[in-house]
């Protein structure tokens, strides 16, 4: 049974509407990417997952059915909106935070110093929020998502604000929880990030799911019949190449339909030229992600 | 422990441990006993302690009986010197030993006609110790019984038909309690209503209310904060009440009138029944602003629209004393901000209709219910949309 079930829940603002007949399912103990460009619907989604607002039509299920108060205190949200407490001491605002989650004191004392340790915040447990730095308080927040040990975890945007030691920090907490059994939701616009983390995603696009399903399979479903080509050779006129362009130190090859890659390989090595790395072009993320956006703004244009 | 009382417990230690509230209420008392000692102090260095003198001309002090009482260290009494006659009586007052002296002339029996010569009037306490010794010895030889009635005056009680409520004519400052208490209530309802509002409007402006609201429910949150404030408003009131009685158990020692202060019972119910669901009514209104608005300043300046019409009965305080059942003061008694101060000062003066005060309070307990229904659906509308302002249609329009 999938952990969650979002099943064509439609939400409009008055006359935008924000979210249209999405749907996607997330397995227990995977890292699901929910992403989109800015103002697509990611945000309204989560809300509407974790029952902040009503979905104005659609089903949406959460840990085996419907939100409830007790289910609240096995989830860990990070919202985008950050933010804590900024009157009160870190340690305090952490422990509040733990104890709405059902945590008892001694417990959440006990969880909240291993995490300080661990984020290297432990010497600054009795400093007011507001005298910490972003980085901090980032840091902050994140134990507060996972201080109580959720089994659904929900993050938006969680590299927003880290430096690169401390995304590399939650990169391998993430990985760590995952390990652990627990399921993520990550809601990001940074593309290289999910293809480091994320087992399986969504695209949102102006509300509406335009691109569904594993990470493999959706490069698979955009590869294109372009090679990589590195050689210090000059490259002579292949049959079956259209065009070629320089490309990060290599040269990209644009074949002919039904031109194969194998075909190409064996005009290189009929032609006798040295080549030091050949390679299938495999798009990235952030080009699928440009050119399914793109396609779609062709598509209302 | 339920969440609500997680909830109730973090919004009252926030406030009751905060160098700030320990402060705000401190100073309230403190600035009442700074400015007391600083009377009693300007009183007793101020105060002309040298003798008075008296010129007996009548003999009606001949043999002179002693006023009982030793005076206290405001009501100092001075010493009284006879002369024999005016010109030594003159000789010591040109030479500062007599602050002034009276001239009791040979006729004054007759005639009633006394003086009192000095450079400065002396003190109005001491003119009256002089008069009293003088009465007392007018009436040496009456009867004690009728000595005494005579010496005390007359003193009028008016009374309700049920007797419940009574007012003397020297009783001023039983009618000062009513506007005492309603201005101190009102302060603390303002006060805790103002951390309500600040607790909600923090929340959106720290964006905690997010982390909130998926980790406790929005009636349980709201319900927390609420009791939490409110209870920081008790606690201040409580700390002013012990404080209060404090100064009437050290004054009585020293100011008579204190004795007489009585409170009813009567009245003490009608103030709870009333100031109750104002208290709940003003916090609902409060945390509503808060929910709308984005800014805690600006929630601040909203809710001056709140307690401007509280605080208008005061301004019509001689109106509703001079006639408690006229039209202005049943018509304010109506309307729900104005409806509570009205009530306590209408009450002090006159014994107020039953169906007038239930339908009062019927008004004040569905303005409460009303306010929080509005707050909650503000809270609800409001929590997530930062940086964006409800506007009324949206507040009282469809819920979305």
């Amino acid at each position: 049974m999938p952990t969650v079930e979002i099943d064509q829940i439609t939400k409009t603002f008055g006359s935008q509407r924000a979210v249209d007949q999405v749907s996607f399912e997330v397995e227990k103990g995977e890292i699901f990417g929910l992403l989109g460009p800015n103002g697509a619907g990611k945000t309204t989604t989560i809300r509407i997952l974790l029952d902040i607002f009503k979905p104005d039509s659609g089903r949406v299920s959460v840990l085996g059915g419907p939100m409830s108060e007790e289910k609240k205190d096995r989830i860990g949200y990070l919202p985008e909106e950050r933010g804590l407490y900024q009157d009160i001491t870190l340690d305090r605002c952490l422990t509040y935070l733990a104890s709405l989650k059902g945590m008892s004191t001694q417990e959440a004392s006990r969880r909240i110093n291993l995490y300080l340790e661990r984020f290297g915040l432990a010497e600054h447990r009795h400093k007011k929020l507001k005298e910490m730095s972003k980085g901090m308080q980032q840091k902050a927040q994140l134990i507060a998502t996972l201080v109580h040990e959720p089994v659904l975890v929900i993050i938006d945007e969680p590299f927003n604000a880290l430096d690169p030691v401390n995304t590399q920090m939650v990169k391998d907490l993430l990985r760590e929880q995952r390990e652990r059994g627990v399921t993520i939701v990550m809601c990001t616009h940074q593309m290289h990030q999910v293809e480091e983390l994320c087992d399986r995603l969504v695209l949102i696009d102006r509300g509406k799911s335009v691109l569904y399903g594993s990470l493999e399979e959706i490069r698979h479903r955009f590869a294109v019949q372009d090679v990589l080509v590195r050689t210090e050779d000059h490259l002579p006129a292949l049959a079956g190449v259209l065009r070629s362009e320089p490309h990060n130190g290599s040269t990209r090859l644009y074949l002919a339909p039904g031109t194969q890659p194998q075909d190409v390989l064996r005009g290189l090595v009929e032609s006798n030229i040295q080549v030091d790395q050949f390679e299938i072009a495999t798009p990235s993320l952030d080009e699928i992600f440009i050119k399914v956006v793109q396609q779609g703004e062709g598509a209302k244009a | 422990m339920s969440k609500l009382w997680k909830v109730f417990k973090y919004e009252y230690t926030r406030h009751v441990f905060r160098k700030r509230f320990i402060f705000a209420v401190l100073s309230i008392p403190l600035f009442f006993g700074v400015l007391m000692a600083i009377s009693i102090l300007a009183t007793v260095i101020q105060a002309d302690t040298r003798p008075l003198g008296y010129v007996d001309q009548s003999g009606v002090l001949a043999n002179q009986r002693p006023i009982s009482g030793e005076g206290s260290l405001i009501n100092r009494s001075v010493e009284l010197i006879p002369y024999p006659g005016e010109a030594e009586a003159r000789a010591a007052l040109e030479d500062e030993t007599i602050q002034g002296y009276y001239l009791l002339p040979p006729d004054y029996l007759e005639t009633a006609h006394g003086k009192l010569v000095s450079f400065k009037e002396p003190d109005q306490r001491m003119q009256n110790q002089f008069n009293e010794i003088l009465r007392v010895n007018l009436l040496a030889g009456q009867s004690p019984d009728v000595a005494k009635r005579v010496l005390e005056g007359s003193s009028l009680v008016i009374q309700t038909p049920d007797g419940k409520r009574q007012m003397a004519e020297d009783d001023w400052f039983n009618a000062l309690i009513p506007i005492f208490a309603g201005v101190l209530f009102m302060t603390v309802v303002f006060t805790s209503g103002g951390y309500l509002m600040q607790a909600v409007v923090e929340e959106k402006e720290n964006r905690t209310m997010e982390i909130i609201v998926t980790s406790v429910s929005a009636d349980e949150l709201m319900a927390g904060k609420v009791l939490g404030n409110l209870s920081v408003g008790l606690t201040q009131l409580l700390i002013w009440v012990i404080f209060i009685i404090l100064a009437m158990a050290i004054g009585r020692n020293y100011v008579d009138w204190i004795d007489r202060i009585h409170f009813s019972w009567d009245y003490l119910i009608l103030m709870l029944g009333a100031l109750l669901p104002t208290f709940v009514m003003i916090a609902g209104l409060m945390a509503a602003v808060g929910a709308t608005v984005t800014e805690s300043r600006e929630a601040q300046q909203i809710s001056g629209i709140f307690s401007l019409p509280v605080m208008i009965p005061y301004w019509f305080t001689y109106p509703i004393m001079s006639n408690p059942s006229g039209p202005l003061a049943v018509g304010l008694s109506f309307f729900p901000l104005t409806s509570p101060v009205t009530l306590t000062l209408r009450a002090a003066f006159t014994p107020i209709p039953a169906w007038q005060l239930a339908l009062n309070i019927a008004v004040l307990v569905v303005c409460a219910i009303g306010s929080i229904w509005l707050a909650a659906r503000a809270f609800r509308l409001g929590m997530l949309s930062y940086g964006k302002k409800i506007t009324l249609r949206e507040l009282f329009g469809r819920v979305s």
